[in-house]
């Protein structure tokens, strides 16, 4: 189990309305509950935006990976401006293009399709977790 | 660069490239000299259909009638099949599509181009299509009848 300080912190984006987005909050959820508990911490996009400083201060000082919806990448750009460099930056939408046949839908409720490639996110995300615990902290993201 | 008429609806900005000609489907055909024209869709076509996950495009020596499918764009939200406005040849198709077919949202009308027609009956047809002040018209209608929607 890893100290609070040591863990990975993970930023969904916010995508409220948008069922790209929605998988990358369900796809943190499993990371951040069921696939890593103890290896990471959930981060709300929405605590950078407001200049939360204690969430500044943990993408800044600690090692983080952005889930972003789309390819505006508002989860990885917020951590960047706040002073961190995200391990890994994931585009959903970039997982969906090698999983054809899981066309997400829904907003409140993900379909089927969509939670699978969520679970597929989620465990592309854990393998990167166990890979910087394992190894030295990359500095430069990888792009999904 | 071309240069941009642009128009604010509700909450929503859109631009129109002045350097070319359009279809009412919001596709855009750009003049490259010798029957030969680069093809694409608009800023409201592509911020309308949402983030592009696959741009397909006939394949490079087909040869496409008036009004047939040259494209298709599968978005986030819809599927979306792209009428050729004019008769012509696919030579050429965006290498960039493949690995990023995000460049569709991000540049439109610069790098998001889909592909090169040739098209011997440009010079004839030309006319039939929309100038830019025309499309912007019958764009705003399209915003217009959206936004009124229930």
């Amino acid at each position: 189990m890893s100290s609070p300080e040591d863990r990975i912190v993970v930023v969904p984006c916010s995508g409220i309305g948008k069922t790209f987005g929605s998988v990358s909050r369900e796809a943190a959820y499993e990371v951040c509950d069921e696939l890593r508990p103890d290896a990471t911490r959930l981060l709300a996009l929405s605590k950078l935006v407001l200049g939360d400083d204690e969430a500044r201060e943990r993408v800044r000082t600690g090692r983080s990976i952005t889930i972003d919806g789309c390819k505006l990448m508002c989860a990885a750009k917020l951590v960047r401006q706040r002073g961190g460099v995200p391990v890994r930056e994931v585009a959903v939408l970039d997982v969906y293009r090698d999983h054809k046949d899981l066309k997400p839908d829904g907003i409140a409720e993900l379909n089927e399709a969509g939670t699978r490639l969520a679970r597929v996110v989620a465990e592309e995300i854990a393998d990167t977790i166990d890979q910087v615990r394992a190894g030295p902290t990359a500095r430069e993201p990888s792009h999904a | 660069m071309p240069e941009y008429l642009e128009t604010t609806l509700d909450k929503f900005t859109f631009r129109v490239a002045t350097d070319r000609r359009y279809s009412s489907d919001g596709i855009w055909l750009l003049d490259l000299g010798g029957g030969r024209l680069r093809a694409g869709v608009t800023d409201f076509v592509q911020q309308h259909s949402g983030d592009v996950a696959f741009a397909t495009v006939r394949a490079a020596g087909t040869t496409i009638a008036a009004g047939d499918e040259f494209a298709d764009l599968e978005t986030v939200k819809v599927n979306l099949g792209l009428p050729l406005p004019i008769a012509g040849t696919i030579v050429e198709i965006n290498p960039a599509l493949e690995a990023s077919p995000e460049v569709v949202n991000q540049d439109p009308y610069g790098d998001g181009w889909l592909a090169v027609v040739q098209a011997p009956g440009w010079e004839e047809a030309r006319d039939g299509l929309l100038d830019p002040r025309a499309y912007l018209s019958v764009m705003q209608s399209q915003v217009a009848q959206e936004l009124n929607q229930p």
